[in-house]
């Protein structure tokens, strides 16, 4: 058997722990139970994540770069703003739909429980990559003449809410269609809400 | 002591200017130990060798040429094309002086004849003009004016032989390779994103609102003080930019942003390394950056 | 017999255009060759790029027009119901630095023109040192930079005030400089101290003096300009300020004024075409500048000189030479009181919210300066400016000749040059 790197053994370790966090909730689970559930021993653990408050950061920051860097591909691309914005409405929904530990954590556990992640991940520290991309989108969207300039928070609220709001009522499975089903229609109403009059 | 031959012969000719330059050169310290270097065949305030009517009739020839303002290819001075007295002393001379911006890029009276009028080798940012032929020797000193300082640089190198390394748009390295925001006393507000929410206040940086080019600008403005003391940044004015064939731009004390997120960001620096650094800086709250570096108003 | 004088070192170049009567000068005609259409350029830019712009339409007085820019949008704010309070602190230091642009005008003016002319006119050899003047300049520099970050062109004055936040280190860094620059006066053009200078009653005063300053007076006498270059005899002054003091003057006769009054006409050139229009009051000429503030303020020994010599270019140079002195005191006095613990700016409405029209009015060194804006959501609609030399050295007809036009006619050539000269002609300005 090929020896697993360390990179790979953090890997493992974040799977884990986000889907214990998503099936048994954040404070219900433990350190011994993630080590488990990967197969290492909590001393080998903490060789990775000193406490669990560090690997509740360390995992908003992974996922903070795993959404960043999805961003940053659809934006270089060289199509127009509205087919960006439908890659990326349709990018989170298959994260939602295929990796939901990732979109639950943030949602249910980053946003909600502002005290474990007050000292270390203040403001918008931990979510940089992932808001830096959305500001590289919105500039190119403007600077294209495609989407109508106004101030950042106003634009990046209505599209990030609108999606975090559509994956949360996912998550409580009040939609009655499958979430691909509502891609048109949110990037539709996203666009027409962004772009020059 | 150098004999009248030895001296290298200074031609300073103006095409369409304001002056800004000849009074910026008047304020330099030592100016005469400078003029000395020189035998001054003409210059639209000092006194000069030759009248103005016989160098604009082409009847001498000069070591330096130095045009001074926009070139327009329809002046006349002394009712004699301009066109025919620049192109008989650039063919001559051994070094051309493009002074301020207006005669190294068109600057601002370009907008006098925006179709016809343009710096001596180029219009803007485009390398075209009518000394294009000479521009070898043609060295551009950028500047709405001119810092004293950095002509006497250019004319003291001359003086001595040495020669002058340039970037692409022909200016000095030496004094241009500097941005205007090295040296700005505000340069904590820069790195912490501590924006000024106002004029008049010796917080903040001006960069994010108030339209400071510094950061895009090559000057050397906050590292050879003006007037040898001070700088626009310095008492609170935005840089306008106005060593860069871009000047001037519009909307001067603003700073032009797309969904907040500025357009130009410092040179060189990638947009996506600036609003990271950025993020990360505002997120951070430094009350001593906040508040007041002098509280002229103490109770207790 | 009409010929064509070409005169340059006056911030650019004009043409005289005499008509001589055997060696006496019937009269002349004035032409300004060169324009920039600088109000053209103006139109459509927003009205903050106004500050950045009108300071280049001049190198040596681009301060007064920075200074009337802001006055003009300040009016604006005013006349659409949003008037601005300025603290004391901000009216002081902009007096100040365009105090200081005034005293480098007249210091050039001294060394760099007038001294080398009266040598001319009296093919006399003496010793020229027309660096006094950059240096002198250079002082006077010094002390605006400190407070407006650079000269020439600097844009500190903003709509609600200055960009500039100084402190006291500014403040007495400024005042050493100014007692640097009357030391140097005192010791370099006077020959005597300031306070005694400004105490002068009379030009007999000048006897057993030897200085620059009693050179120019005694060369002036030599020359007989205490007898020549009379013009209207009838003065304006538009430009508020504790300087100056708004009024109309016939002779010694004050009247108030009403700045709306003043106007443009086309100047008279047929030999050559001009740029330049001829600026008037109520339609009529009146000379403006150092010799038309000192009379409105009543200096005494200004008004004894033109008691004895009217509005001869004896009486124009020497009121310069005067208001240099007295501006040099000036300067000094009003820092004493600044109180630098006063905000330096009040922020207006945003500019795009204004739609109204201002004028601006500045005492510039040549004399009153105008720059009246018409804005719309904040961007320039309209822009119009009236300078100095508009007022003096217009070209009109013969019947009704301008002030300088006036002062030539009956001398020689060779006189009338000179003369000319003694209004301190700005081109650049005349024509922006």
């Amino acid at each position: 058997m090929a020896r697993i790197t360390k990179e790979e053994r953090k890997n493992g370790i974040i799977s884990a722990a986000l889907k214990l966090f998503s099936e048994k909730g954040f404070y219900i689970t433990t350190i011994p139970d993630i080590a488990e559930k990967v197969g290492m021993s909590v001393g080998n653990f903490y060789n990775y994540f000193t406490s669990k408050d560090v690997l509740a950061k360390e995992l908003v920051m992974y996922i903070s770069e795993y959404l960043g860097k999805s961003i940053r591909e659809i934006n270089e691309k060289e199509i127009s703003t509205d087919k960006k914005i439908y890659e990326i409405v349709s990018m989170y929904f298959d994260m939602a739909n295929e990796k939901p530990e990732m979109i639950e954590y943030f949602l249910r556990v980053y946003l909600s429980n502002r005290e474990v992640f007050g000292d270390g991940c203040e403001g918008m520290l931990c979510v940089s990559p992932f808001v830096t991309e959305m500001m590289l989108f919105f500039n190119d969207g403007v600077e294209c003449g495609e989407l109508h300039d106004q101030d950042f928070f106003s634009a990046f609220g209505l599209f990030m809410g609108y999606l975090g709001g559509m994956v949360f009522l996912f998550g409580e499975k009040i939609l009655p269609e499958p979430l691909e089903w509502y891609k048109e229609s949110i990037s539709q109403n996203i666009y027409n809400a962004l772009k020059t009059r | 002591m150098h004999s009248k031959q030895d001296k290298p012969h200074l031609l300073w000719f103006q095409g369409v200017t304001c002056n800004g330059n000849t009074h910026s050169f008047l304020n330099l310290t030592n100016l005469e130990h400078l003029l000395n270097k020189f035998e001054i065949l003409h210059h639209p305030a000092l006194a000069s060798l030759k009248s103005f009517d016989t160098i604009t009739q082409c009847q001498e020839n000069c070591d330096i040429f130095i045009f001074e303002g926009t070139y327009d290819p329809l002046l006349k001075r002394n009712d004699i094309e301009v066109s025919k007295i620049v192109q008989h002393y650039a063919k001559s001379a051994k070094y051309i002086i493009g002074l301020g911006s207006c005669a190294s890029f068109g600057g601002m009276f370009k907008a006098s004849a925006p179709q016809r009028n343009s710096g001596l080798i180029f219009n803007e940012d485009v390398k075209e003009g009518p000394l294009e032929k000479y521009s070898n020797k043609v060295i551009n000193i950028s500047g709405c004016p001119i810092h004293p300082e950095w002509l006497e640089y250019v004319l003291l190198m001359i003086a001595s032989h040495k020669e002058i390394l340039v970037d692409e748009l022909h200016r000095p390295r030496e004094l241009y390779s500097n941005l205007a925001h090295h040296g700005c006393t505000r340069n904590e507000y820069f790195e912490w994103k501590v924006d000024a929410d106002n004029f008049g206040e010796k917080e903040g940086c001006l960069y994010y609102t108030q339209g400071c080019r510094a950061p895009m600008t090559h000057a050397s403005c906050n590292k050879i003080l003006w007037n040898e003391v001070s700088s626009k940044t310095r008492v609170g004015t935005p840089c306008f930019g106005c060593t860069e064939p871009d000047f001037p731009r519009k909307n001067l004390f603003s700073t032009k942003t797309n969904m907040s997120i500025p357009v130009d960001v410092p040179l060189g620096v990638s947009k996506r390394s600036y609003l990271t650094l950025a993020g990360i800086a505002k997120t951070f709250h430094i009350k001593r950056l906040e508040g007041k570096l002098i509280d002229y108003k103490t109770t207790n | 017999m009409i010929t064509r004088q070409l005169i340059e070192q006056i911030e650019g170049e004009a043409s005289v255009n005499f008509d001589m009567q055997e060696d006496r000068v019937a009269f002349a005609t004035i032409a300004f060759p060169h324009f920039r259409g600088i109000e053209s350029i103006l139109k459509g830019k927003s009205a903050l790029d106004a500050l950045v712009i009108t300071p280049r339409v001049c190198g040596i007085c681009g301060h007064a027009h920075l200074m009337a820019t802001v006055r003009a949008i300040e009016d604006a704010y005013k006349n659409a119901g949003h008037p601005i309070q300025l603290t004391k602190k901000v009216e002081v230091i902009r007096e100040f630095t365009l105090v200081m642009e005034m005293i480098q005008n007249h210091f050039k003016w001294i060394y760099l023109s007038i001294i080398p002319e009266l040598s001319k006119l009296l093919d006399s050899k003496e010793l020229q040192t027309p660096l006094k003047g950059a240096y002198a300049s250079s002082i006077a520099s010094k002390s605006i930079a400190t407070f407006a970050g650079q000269w020439p062109h600097s844009s500190y004055m903003i709509p609600g005030g200055i960009t500039a936040d100084p402190t006291n280190i500014d403040v007495l860094k400024v005042e050493s400089y100014i007692d640097e620059l009357i030391d140097f006066f005192e010791k370099e053009s006077l020959g005597i101290s300031l306070e005694k200078f400004l105490s002068f009653q009379s030009c007999k005063d000048f006897e057993g003096l030897k200085s620059d300053i009693s050179f120019i007076e005694s060369a002036l006498i030599e020359a007989g300009m205490n007898i020549k270059g009379h013009s209207y005899d009838r003065f304006l002054v538009a430009g508020k300020h504790n300087f100056s003091k708004p009024s109309k003057l016939k002779q010694t006769r004050s009247f108030s004024i009403d700045n709306t009054q003043i106007g443009t006409s086309n100047a008279y050139s047929p030999q050559e075409k001009t740029y330049a229009y001829n600026a008037h009051y109520k339609g009529d000429f009146y000379e403006t500048g150092p010799l038309s503030r000192s009379m409105a303020m009543g200096l005494p020994i200004v008004k004894n000189m033109h008691r004895r010599f009217k509005d001869s270019a004896y009486s124009r140079v020497m009121a310069r030479v005067f208001e240099l002195a007295y501006l040099l005191r000036h300067a000094r006095d009003i820092l004493k009181d600044i109180d630098i613990s006063e905000s330096s700016f009040t922020k207006p409405l945003d500019i795009t919210k204004l739609s109204a029209s201002g004028l601006g009015v500045v005492e510039a060194p040549r004399g009153p300066l105008l720059h009246s804006i018409e804005i719309e959501d904040g961007f320039i609609k309209e822009y119009k400016i009236i300078t100095p030399t508009q007022f003096n050295i217009g070209s009109s007809t013969i019947e009704n000749p301008t002030p300088a036009q006036k002062a030539m006619i009956g001398t020689t050539q060779k006189e009338a040059l000179f003369i000319f000269r003694t209004f301190d002609v700005c081109s650049v300005c005349t024509t922006h």
